[in-house]
């Protein structure tokens, strides 16, 4: 994210919204029937390969939650 | 949230030494298997009969429940807070949003368990329960832990 413009609180606040809005019983079941893309998996995957590569034990990977956790909340726009 | 001064490998510690029936669930979970998720919180699903264990267990790192044993059995959920927030849930069945209904002592009798620190150890559901209990909310980040929990499975061990 180095880089980037700051996200200011009234757009993290709708994107918040957004993902945890609740759906309807067919919405879920809609979105469970339509499978990964060869594309977003291949992501995901790569993505939890290099997570578990790197932080091999349960143990690591919840230690940087925390800390990943801490940064984000420190770099978040205050009210 | 002054999440550097919260002991967690105390706070698992407890939570294995007291015996209560407690599952790691949510995003934490996902975590702890190898899916890189930011969270805040820490999800349980504890037994119904080991709310008051579960919460003299945590009371050491400062936490405390926001309802009594009692009022969390008849709601089904409560929340353990402090600078820390976790969430608990305690129902012994929970239907999915879109009908499922799954049962703890299912759950529990197929947990796994995961060394959360050196020689701590918490319990966690199965793959495939850890999925139906991202079946319970039913919001949009739901579904896409779900993505990745399915992305982890292909993946293997």
């Amino acid at each position: 994210m180095k880089g980037e413009a700051p996200v200011d609180r009234a757009t993290l606040e709708r994107v918040r919204a957004l993902s945890e809005r609740q759906l309807s019983p067919e919405e879920v079941r809609a979105a469970l029937a339509v499978p990964l893309g060869e594309a977003e998996e291949e992501e995901s995957r790569s993505l939890i390969r290099w997570f578990r590569r790197r932080y091999p034990t349960p143990a690591e990977r919840l230690a940087y939650a925390r800390r990943a956790y801490l940064r984000w909340t420190a770099a978040r726009p205050r009210p | 949230m002054q999440g550097s001064e919260f002991d967690e490998a105390a706070f698992f510690q407890a939570i294995a030494a007291s015996g209560a029936r407690a599952l790691l669930i949510g995003r934490r979970a996902l975590v702890a298997l190898g899916i890189p998720v930011l969270t805040a919180d820490y999800d349980f699903w504890l037994h119904i009969d080991d709310i008051a264990t579960f919460n003299a267990a945590v009371e050491p790192q400062g936490l405390f429940p926001t309802r009594t044993p009692d009022e969390a059995r008849g709601r089904g959920r409560y929340v353990l807070e402090n600078d820390e927030r976790v969430d608990v849930l305690v129902a012994r069945t929970v239907p999915t949003v879109d009908g499922v209904r799954v049962a703890f002592e299912d759950v529990w009798s197929r947990r796994r368990t995961l060394e959360a620190a050196a020689g701590i150890t918490v319990a966690v559901p199965a793959l495939d329960d850890l999925i139906l209990t991202k079946r319970f909310g039913g919001r949009p980040k739901d579904l896409e832990d779900i993505r990745l929990l399915e992305a982890l499975r292909r993946e293997g061990p």
